[in-house]
This record gives structure tokens, sequence and C-alpha cells, in this order.
């Protein structure tokens, strides 16, 4: 079985034992045929409920929750103010059966109503307008917000500076300038760098064909000197033969023999 | 036999040569005679270009200004024939370099020459050197629309070979020169031709100039002040930046006067 269910079974129940309520039986009976005694005992019992949503709402933790509450306590002191002048002109209606005394207390009691909605607490803000123009610390909870709380009085009052604003507004001035200045230092450095590397990159495409020259040379000259190198090798493997080492050696030996005959000689 | 040949031209132009070491009795070197034998002796254009060179430094040392224009010339036709053009347009380039104080418009025509001979060639790239000394040379002697010309030739130069950096610097140091002038319709016309070219127009130097143009306009010092003393100029060539610094160079209230009347003008045409 289903919630919907055992709803719906519920209010059938309900409605089927509802001629034994005994309080309820005498409410009807007791309004009957006057509609204002019947209208004056909704609008009692929706203040009823609507002071005890503003005690749950002033309980509540959940802000959300606590928003939404106070919205709907909002739309029904709305609603109950709309009710007002029904009330008061039904009070003027003659009634059979009425004292002249509750006749006359019936207008109090419309007169009383007012307030007494106003009365009900729904998180709104104080009756007198607040001279709002910024302070962002001063709304201290956000249920505090609302449009037209100052009942339309828009006075030079209401657009004057607090303290605290144009303490915020010379602050965020200093800041936004001190930014700016940074800026334009980090600015000029990065034109100087682009100007630079503009420049290094113009030269070093400069110097690209001069690279591929000399590359170009060099390799030409390696090439020369490797040919040089082995003509060198053979002319000196050449040169080494062992047939000049050895007229060389016989050579020595014959000047060694006519030093040392000469030095016999001059000995 | 050659060689032989060879070795005595060498001996008599080491002869020659220590005639063309003053000494007490020899008061000016005997550089023709001597020069001769050099480009005998020498049996490549190659050597005979070095020797030639070297000729016109010692040339300069002695400050015969005449000779080294020649020295400098001739080594330049002997590495032409070698088919060496950057040899051939660096010894132009000493040469003028040399005579810059001396005999300035000598030189500009050899680092004219100097330049016409690498272009020939296609090698552009080399030529951002010489172009600087010529603008240098013509602002000394304050030829300033020449000075700007040369500077509009070098931008040509350096499209050819995609240097874009260096020809938008070249068209703001033209404008700049121009201004420095006081040629400030020449300035104008010389932007807006600018501005045709894509890569000058959206470049920072193209900014750079139509901000100074502006300030020239409204005749406004302090912009102008403030445009030349910004990074852009500061990095343009150091001639070219001492002419920035002393740009509003007061003529500026007339040409304030002078917009002012066009305005004028073309109000009345408009309500005509």
């Amino acid at each position: 079985m289903s919630v919907i269910e055992i709803l719906t079974r519920v209010d059938a129940i309900c409605k089927k034992y509802d001629k034994y309520d005994v309080e309820k039986q005498r409410d009807l009976n007791v309004s009957g045929d006057d509609a204002f005694a019947r209208l004056y005992a909704a609008v009692e019992s929706d203040i009823e409920t609507a002071l005890q949503k503003a005690e749950t709402a002033s309980n509540e933790k959940n802000r959300a929750s606590v928003v939404a509450i106070n919205a709907e306590i909002r739309r029904t002191k709305a609603k109950l103010l709309e009710e007002i002048p029904k009330l008061q002109r039904l009070a003027m209606k003659k009634v059979k059966g009425l004292a002249p005394e509750e006749f006359a207390a019936r207008n109090d009691l419309v007169l009383a109503l007012p307030d007494r909605i106003q009365a009900i607490p729904d998180g709104g803000a104080a009756p007198a307008p607040k001279p709002s123009g910024g302070g962002w610390a001063a709304s201290a909870s956000r249920t505090q917000i609302k449009f037209d709380s100052s009942d339309g009085r828009f006075d030079d009052e209401y657009f004057q500076q607090t303290e605290e604003s144009s303490q915020f507004r010379s602050e965020y001035e200093t800041r936004k300038t001190k930014q700016d200045q940074g800026l334009e230092m980090i600015s000029e450095g990065l034109d100087t760098l682009k100007n630079m590397a503009q420049d290094m990159n113009e030269e070093v495409d400069r110097q690209v064909p001069l690279m591929d020259e000399i590359d170009d040379k060099v390799d030409k000259a390696t090439s020369d000197l490797r040919n040089t190198n082995v003509r060198l090798k053979h002319t000196v493997n050449q040169l080494r033969s062992s047939r000049n080492f050895c007229i060389d050696i016989i050579l020595l030996c014959v000047i060694l023999g006519i030093a040392a005959y000469l030095y016999n000689v001059l000995k | 036999m050659l060689v032989t040949d060879l070795q005595y031209l060498i001996s008599r132009s080491c002869c020659w040569l220590n005639r063309t070491k003053l000494t007490l009795t020899r008061w000016s070197a005997d550089w023709r005679n001597a020069t001769q034998y050099y480009e005998q002796a020498g049996f490549t254009p190659w050597d005979a270009g070095k020797h030639m060179e070297s000729a016109g430094a010692l040339a300069v040392e002695l400050s015969i200004w005449n000779e080294v224009a020649d020295f400098y010339r001739r080594a330049s036709e002997l590495y032409n024939e070698c088919g060496r053009s950057q040899p051939a347009s660096d010894a132009l380039a000493k040469g003028a370099r040399a005579l810059e104080d001396a005999k300035p418009e000598v030189a500009i025509a050899m680092y004219t020459d100097a330049c016409s001979l690498l272009e020939e060639d296609g090698k552009e790239n080399m030529v951002f050197d010489i172009y600087r000394a010529i603008t240098s040379v013509y602002i000394k002697l304050e030829k300033y629309t020449d000075a700007a010309t040369f500077l509009l030739r070098w931008a040509v130069a350096a499209n050819k070979c995609n240097a874009l950096h260096s020809q938008c610097k070249a068209y703001l140091s033209a404008i700049i020169v121009y201004l420095y002038a006081h040629d400030f319709k020449e300035a104008e016309k010389c932007y807006n031709d600018c501005c045709q070219i894509d890569t000058f127009f959206s470049s920072d130097q193209s900014h750079c100039a139509s901000k100074l143009l502006s300030a020239y306009r409204e005749a406004d010092i302090e912009e102008i002040q403030r445009v030349s003393k910004s990074s852009t100029v500061s990095n343009l060539d150091h001639m070219i930046i001492r002419l920035a610094r002393k740009l509003p160079t007061g003529e500026v209230v007339a040409m304030e006067v002078n917009s002012v009347e066009h305005g004028e003008a073309l109000d009345e045409d408009d309500l005509t």
C-alpha cells in the first residue's frame, strides 16, 4: 500500500467521522449564517498558523527552509490584508440576532486585525527605511534582503555613502592603480623582449647562408687535407725505404771513420 | 721559368715596398709604382686585391684621401674579377668608413656602390649595415630627405629577404626623419604609403607612427615626447633615437593652426 492510498483512506475516514467532532460542530454552528463570523474565524485561524510557522522559522537551522517559510508567511500576510476590506464591509451589515455591543465590537476587531497581521514575524526588515547604498557588512543575513523595503522613500539620505562604503571604494581605487602600474611595467618588459627576439631572429636568418658557405668550405678543406695526408704518407714511406736507410748508415759510418782518423792524426 | 719570373717580381715588389716606407729623405710614399708591382707580383686578383686594401689602409694612416678612395675601388674591382662580391663590397665599405669624416660625399658614393654590388648579387641581407652607415652619414650632413629615401630603400631590401621587422623599423625611422625635418606632410604621405603594406599596417611600428602623427596634429608636445620615449622607438637605431628624442622641434603650434584651417575649410564644404 503506497502513501497516497493511506492518505486517501485517512481522509475518507475523517470525513465519515466528522459529525462526531464536537469542537468542529460547535464552530460550524456558531458561524452558521453569519458570513462575518465565518470569515473572521478563517482569518484568525490563518493568523494562528502563520504565527506557528514564524516560530518554526525562528527555530529552524537550515537557512533555505527559513527563507521558504518566511516567504510563505509573507504571502499569507498579504492575502489576509486583502481580506480585511471584505471583513470591514461584512462588519457593517446588520445581522439578525446580534447584540448592538457585539456589533460595535466587530468593527474594533476588524480594525485590530491589520496590526496583528503585520506583527507576525516574517524575517523581514524593520518598518523604518534603512539608509542602504552599499555597506556589504551591514546586511547581516540574507533573509533581510528586501525589495521595496523603504516604502518608496528615496530621499537624499537614502543614497548617502556610509563610511564603510567610501573606505571600500578608495581601497578599490588604490588597488586598481597599483595593478595598472604593475601591468604597465610587465608590458614594457615584454615589448623589449619581443623586439630583441625579433632582431635575434633576423640576425640568425642572416647567418644561416654564411654558415652554409663555411660548412662547404670546411668540407672541401677537410677532403684536401685528407688527400694531402695520404700523399705525404706515401712520400715518407718511400723516403723511409730500407735501401735509403742502409745507405744513410753506411755513409754515417764512413763519416765517423773519417772523424776518428782525423782525431787520431791530430792527437 | 714562370717560378723564377714570379720570384723576381716579388723581390722587385719588396724592393719597392721598402721605397714606400717613409724615410728622412722621402716624405711621401711612391705608391703608384709600388702598386703596379704589387699587381704583377700577385698572380691572382685575390692577392692583388688584398694588397690594394692594405695599401688603402696605409694611405688612411697617411691621410691621403684621394688615394684612399682609388685604392679601395681598385681592390673592389679586383675582388669582383675573382667573382667574390662580398669582399668587393666590404672593401668599398671599409674605404667609405675611412672617408666618412674627411670626404662624406665620396664616402656616400662608395657606400651606394657597395649596396648595388650586393643587391645585384642577391645578397640583400648583408646590405643592412651599409644602409645604416649611409643613413647616419646623411643625418650628420643634415640631408634628411636623402636619409629618408635611403631608409625606404633599406625597407625594400629587407622586404626582399623577408626581414619584416627590419622593414617596419625602417619605415618608422623614415617617418621620424621626415618629422624631424619639419616636413609633416611628407611624413603623413610616407605613413599613408607604408600603410598599404600589410606587414607594416599590422605592426607595432605603425601604431607608434600613427600615435606620433596624431600627437603632431593635435600639437600635444607631451604626447610626442611620451611616444618618442616608448619602447618601440627605443629599439630603432641610435641615430634615429637621438632624432626622436629631440622631436617636437618648435613648429608644432603652427601645425595645429594649419589643421584648424583645414577643418574650417572642410566644414564650409560640408555645409554647402
